[in-house]
């Protein structure tokens, strides 16, 4: 062996780098990897259908990528995002945001459950286990990064000077990479772990038969145990039991419905009341800075295609034949909505400006500045029959606050592609 | 193979996990470079090293320290000796209270309030009372639990 060890004095410093330090009788490596065993799923969840959002935003068109410069060029994109069925988005979103919230109190008694690795002593023996450490501190501040920068931004409450969405985004990149290389390592202790105890046989200790896992070198299992006060099965229970209960909280956001009310402490359990319009907002007319006045008589939608711009007045595009379509609307931050839109199809915007057949759209918006004053639309969405430039909702006028005089509603689109305060739409060929 | 028995003793383990070592810090360098192209990387570097300090310096002796006061003050054992410690009756609701608080603190605490009634419309006031709301439920479901079983016990 090459004595790292010897870097550093044989005897540990006072404290938590002692053996005795740790007392609860309940830490060793069963307990370590049946709650790794619990949050893999929930982070394999949570992390695959956050790469289906960044395919769901149609990154290699237009200016749609948001996940930052892509600084040597590769984007992560795998498939052409379907409009079918048209509550996908929904789904996908909601089970992100509800695994990342329900892993939240798992992840917290994984990093409870090893919390003794952290003050190993002495700090590295090898090479390899200098890297695993270093490693280990980009899974536990990855980890901890993702998870709360989520947590917060669908809170909307950015405290942070990066921008959220490649932090977040790269940030997973470096989490992940970090939880294989962990796996590698810790699939065999797991295997030895579940092998030796059983994968759920210490559940069925009550307290009386609580007893501390062997204490060995190099794991968790305190050599210095107290006497339980709990059983594994009780702690498990109420991580379990934070975690269901989170689950839920956050399911009622995406269910919605009478779902909604469970979402207790969920940003989007509440609208504002009952009316037509009256459900809830992402980005309301005041913030994206749209002058009331610029929406009424004088807004034209133009179209820009083949040959000679055509503008249109509301009255013209009320005039044209109406669809009314129940959709989604479904935002990246977890929560959903559906509503019933009345407008003009998207395809038949298309042909008015001279393109046939396969097509992109660009649609603006009235808004000045702002990341999502325009999204660019892929040639499936315009053409489902689905897709409309929306001028109503639930039979009443949109308000400014859901986009009037027009806005965009495409099945399965995350909700801020479905552009509001439409000013003008170029189609080119795709 | 003598290299590989060498790899194994100079290095600490076998060439699967140097293997992996290598692709894992690639990666994750790699992310970095995105980052610091795409947004502010010092900002970055700080909000992670943060989560760790957050977490591992501040969280987690808070309620360590936090669980051994409750513990000393209410005692580690029961009455009976095969029962369930008045401690658990504490711990459970705290727990859960606190993995309310630790998702929704920016909501409960308005953190974030003017962005919120910007991109809404609407504003965090009620959350601080439902996260109280909830909180108390828990404790009053927990002191039943509690009263119901020291009254079994009695009897």
């Amino acid at each position: 062996m090459p004595e790292l060890s010897k870097l550093f004095p044989g005897k540990p410093p006072p404290g938590p780098f002692q053996r005795d330090f740790w007392k609860s009788p309940l830490r060793g490596p069963w307990l370590n990897s049946f709650l790794g065993s619990a949050l893999l799923p929930l982070i394999l969840i949570c992390a695959l259908t956050g790469f289906l959002s960044h395919v769901a935003y149609y990154p290699e068109l237009g200016d749609n990528s948001i996940t930052g410069s892509g600084a040597i060029g590769f984007d992560l994109y795998f498939f052409d995002w379907p409009t079918t069925p048209a509550w996908l988005y929904a789904f996908t979103q909601g089970l992100r945001v509800i695994s990342g919230v329900a892993a939240i109190p798992i992840l917290l008694a994984k990093l409870w459950s090893a919390m003794p690795k952290l003050f190993e002593w002495p700090p590295a023996r090898t090479p390899a286990h200098m890297l695993d450490r270093l490693s280990l501190a980009l899974l536990v501040g990855g980890s901890l990064f993702v998870f709360f920068t989520g947590i917060l931004n669908i809170q909307l409450w950015y405290p942070w000077g990066f921008s959220f969405v490649p932090a977040h985004y790269y940030g997973a990149f470096i989490f992940l990479a970090a939880l294989v290389l962990h796996l590698v390592g810790k699939i065999p202790v797991a295997r030895r772990a579940f092998r030796e105890k059983g994968v759920v046989r210490p559940l069925r200790d009550d307290l009386a038969h609580t007893e501390p896992e062997a204490p060995q070198e190099h794991t968790t299992a305190p050599h210095a145990p107290a006497s339980p006060t709990m059983s594994r099965r009780f702690l498990l229970g109420v991580i379990g039991a934070g975690s269901l209960g989170l689950g839920v909280m956050t399911a009622g956001q995406v269910v919605g419905g009478p779902f909604r009310k469970l979402a207790l402490l969920s940003p989007r359990n509440r609208g504002f009341g009952d009316g037509p319009n009256e459900f809830m907002v992402n980005t309301t007319a005041a913030e994206a800075a749209i002058n009331p006045a610029t929406t009424t008589t004088d807004w034209r939608l133009r179209l820009d295609g083949a040959g000679t711009p055509v503008e249109l007045s509301r009255e013209e595009l009320l005039a044209m034949d109406l669809y009314t379509e129940s959709l989604p609307i479904a935002c990246v931050e977890g929560w959903s909505t559906t509503q019933d839109w009345t407008g003009v199809r998207l395809r038949d915007l298309a042909a008015l400006a001279g393109i046939e057949g396969s097509a992109e759209v660009l649609v603006q918006s009235l808004q000045e500045s702002g990341t999502f004053n325009q999204a660019t639309l892929a040639s499936s969405q315009i053409d489902d029959e689905r897709s409309l430039l929306a001028l109503q909702v639930n039979g009443a006028d949109l308000s400014i606050d859901h986009g009037f005089p027009a806005r965009v509603i495409v099945p399965a689109l995350p909700g801020v592609h479905c552009t509001k305060w439409v000013s003008s739409m170029t189609f080119t060929d795709a | 193979m003598p290299e590989m028995g060498k790899l194994r003793s100079q290095y600490g383990e076998g060439p699967l996990h140097l293997l992996a070592v290598i692709a894992s810090f690639a990666i994750a360098t790699y992310a970095f470079f995105e980052i610091a192209a795409g947004t502010a990387p010092i900002n970055f570097a700080i909000w992670f090293v943060a989560a760790i300090v957050a977490h591992d310096m501040l969280a987690f002796p808070l309620y360590s320290v936090l669980g051994v006061i409750a513990g000393e003050a209410i005692g580690p054992r029961p009455a009976a000796p095969a029962g369930p410690t008045a401690l658990n009756y504490v711990r459970v609701p705290a727990l859960l209270s606190g993995f309310a608080f630790i998702v929704w603190f920016p909501l409960i605490l308005g953190f974030g309030e003017d962005e919120f009634v910007e991109s809404t419309g609407l504003d965090t006031d009620p959350y601080l009372g439902r996260w109280l709301l909830l909180s108390g439920v828990l404790f009053a479901v927990s002191a039943m639990a509690y009263a119901v079983r020291l009254r079994r016990e009695r009897t």
